[in-house]
């Protein structure tokens, strides 16, 4: 499909502000710690690839999990073709805070500069929005420059998830002008457009409901991008039958039955989402990204939020 | 054991990731241990409406005993507000009031991923040195992912010690003038370009008046630290992946700042007998296919357990899966009765 496209050659860097060809589609994926974002977000990515589109996954927390799932070894700054069309990469910090200084400030060697790298990172820590912007710059950059037709991120939970997505914002109040404030805009601009969507991944349970219904309301007030699409994972089937008798049959049934019953009833608290399967068994991290992509391909989008 | 120095309180810390039911095993063993005649006091934080639901009490920043269990009590932790009282605690009251208005001071307390354990470990260390209780148990906040409630202390005096300060302008602590007179070095000026000199100006600011609460800071970091160094640690975990990977965490990384677990408690545990016992032979097809995958599932999480304790040597504790969590004070007892191999804590 897209492979002809040109890679961007050695002169592009990150955050050089400049139209790109057609900036791509753009999923972000995010939810509460261990609902399992990371395999959704591969599953979905693999799903694209499997129908033909050119597709980058990025590990934006640097956490591991896509090339968790993934498989076939470690990640990198730069994106890697994992398999011919499906490109991946992991997002180091101090990586993209170099090359974020290499064209904002124009100190090519920064990386090597050691104290100074330190000291920067440490203001870095301190200033609210730095950091994110910094990562966010490499996300979007690929997403301008890259040529994708599907850019999916796995994002950091949705305790930090508004922090991310409203860093640009809060650059562009605290710097009145300059390249920075350049860039924050232009940031901000291609998060909130059409083609960028926010999936919320959660569980039919009570925190992680809780905590999405949260962070739906905090987004909602803040209009920083599309309402958020949401993605119920571990769904239990409906069991088709009375838990009769005794033994561990109808123990089985009995458990399976009740915790049906409960994940009814708090799927009825969100917004009408795409419902993926709970995954019986043992399952190597690989296995669990694939049954994710057939599940992308056979269950049936929520309503927008 | 060592023995116990100058408090006789003493502290079980509940951790492991969120979402795993830590907060209400942690009320379970408050219940347990009140109902066995010791005085105890059961600390959560912000966000945990469920416990206070669970225990039937309205928890607030004050601890409040439970009507039914006079020897119950529960408190919540209040990250933010605790920081408040730090800089009050710690700096001069012009400082105090000038930093908790400062936007960096307002980021702080929500993006220095230290700072909610760090309020959390002090305030629970308050009620250890007030000597009231007989045992105090932690449910350590969910943010911090656990790790960070014991590693909190070190990581806030490093941040007030001012690590960037020290960064910025090569070691000694400067005063204000100091700082901006050097304000041609490289780092400033680049800085200045990039973030532009009035944002650098307040972050400067804001750290050097964080700085002034160092000494109160490092004092009271000591004192937390040997409080965790003496508590218990439980950690909570269910046996999927991502809970064990942070579970894993407390074994390869907790021996410097802490005593090891004493137990992993595995959440949701489904019987060993679904995966050996084969269903009754006039079991209908329906029952018999739901039977097996509940079964292939108790094997992961049988297995999953197995590697974990021979891996780890960690003693190990089950709980069962109830697909209601429980809701009062007997369903909390109940659940510690149900609760397999735990071993005494107090």
């Amino acid at each position: 499909m897209g492979s002809r496209r040109r890679r961007p050659g050695p002169a592009d860097s990150p955050f050089t502000v400049t139209s790109g060809p057609k900036p791509s589609p753009l999923t972000l994926v995010s939810g509460k710690g261990g609902v399992g974002k990371s395999a959704v977000a591969t599953g979905l990515a693999l799903y694209a690839h499997r129908q033909g589109r050119r597709v980058l996954a990025i590990d934006v927390t640097g956490a591991g999990g896509v090339a968790a799932h993934l498989g076939g070894g470690r990640l990198e700054f730069k994106p890697r073709e994992v398999r011919p069309g499906l490109f991946a990469l992991t997002i180091d910090r101090t990586k993209a805070l170099a090359e974020y200084v290499k064209v904002q400030i124009g100190v090519p060697q920064f990386a090597t500069m050691g104290p100074l790298a330190r000291a920067f990172d440490a203001l870095a820590s301190t200033a609210p929005g730095v950091r994110e912007v910094i990562t966010l710059g490499k996300v979007l950059w690929e997403v301008q420059h890259g040529g994708y037709d599907l850019v999916v991120a796995d994002c950091p939970p949705t305790g930090a998830i508004t922090g991310l997505l409203r860093a640009p914002r809060t650059i562009a109040e605290l710097v009145p002008s300059g390249r920075v404030r350049h860039q924050a805009e232009w940031m901000s601009q291609l998060l909130s457009r059409k083609k960028t969507e926010l999936v919320l991944v959660t569980l039919a349970e009570e925190l992680p409901t809780v905590e999405t219904q949260e962070t739906m309301a905090l987004l909602a007030a803040e209009n920083l991008v599309e309402p958020p699409t949401i993605v119920t994972n571990r769904v239990l089937p409906r069991l088709e039958t009375e838990a009769k008798g005794s033994g561990v049959a109808a123990e089985a049934a009995i458990l399976h039955r009740s915790l049906y019953r409960n994940q009814q009833d708090w799927i009825k608290r969100l917004p009408p989402a795409r419902k993926l399967p709970y995954l019986f068994g043992l399952l190597t991290p690989g296995e669990v990204a694939a049954r994710m992509a057939d599940a992308w391909e056979h269950s049936e989008a929520g309503s927008k939020s | 054991m060592t023995t116990r120095a100058a408090t006789r309180t003493k502290a079980i810390v509940v951790t492991g990731a969120g979402g795993v039911g830590k907060t209400t095993f942690a009320a379970g063993l408050a219940v347990q241990a009140a109902s066995e005649g010791k005085r105890t006091l059961v600390l959560t934080v912000d966000p945990a409406k469920r416990l206070a639901g669970a225990l039937g009490l309205e928890l607030g920043g004050e601890p409040r005993q439970h009507p039914e269990q006079p020897l119950l009590w529960g408190a919540m932790l209040d990250a933010a507000a605790s920081w408040q009282t730090l800089a009050h605690r710690h700096a001069d009251p012009a400082v105090a009031d000038r930093l908790v208005n400062n936007e960096f001071f307002q980021a702080a307390t929500v993006h220095f991923p230290a700072s909610q354990s760090y309020a959390a470990a002090e305030e629970a260390a308050n009620y250890l040195d007030a000597k009231v209780w007989d045992l105090v148990v932690i449910d350590t906040p969910p943010a911090a992912g656990g790790i960070d409630f014991f590693t909190a202390p070190a990581q806030m005096s490093d941040l007030v010690g001012g690590r960037l300060l020290r960064l910025l302008t090569g070691g000694r602590i400067p005063g204000r003038n100091f700082f901006f007179n050097r304000g041609a070095r490289p780092m400033l000026r680049f800085a200045d370009q990039l973030l532009g000199s009035d944002l650098l100006e307040r972050v400067a600011q804001f750290l050097m008046d964080l700085r002034t609460t160092y000494d109160g800071v490092a004092s009271r970091s000591r004192e937390i630290d040997s409080h965790l160094r003496k508590a218990a640690t439980v950690v909570v975990t269910t046996a999927d992946p991502a809970p064990l990977t942070e579970a894993t965490r407390f074994f390869l990384e907790l021996p410097e700042v802490a005593a090891p677990p004493v137990a992993v408690v595995f959440n949701r545990s489904l019987p060993d007998r679904w995966a050996t016992t084969p269903p009754p032979a006039a079991t209908n097809l329906a029952l018999a296919e739901n039977l097996a995958r509940w079964a292939s599932e108790s094997q992961r999480q049988h297995d999953a357990r197995v590697e974990f304790a021979a891996r780890y040597k960690a003693p190990l504790v089950t709980v069962p899966w109830l697909a209601d969590a429980p809701n009062d004070l007997d369903s909390l007892l109940d659940l510690l009765k149900q609760t397999d191999g735990l071993p005494a804590l107090w």
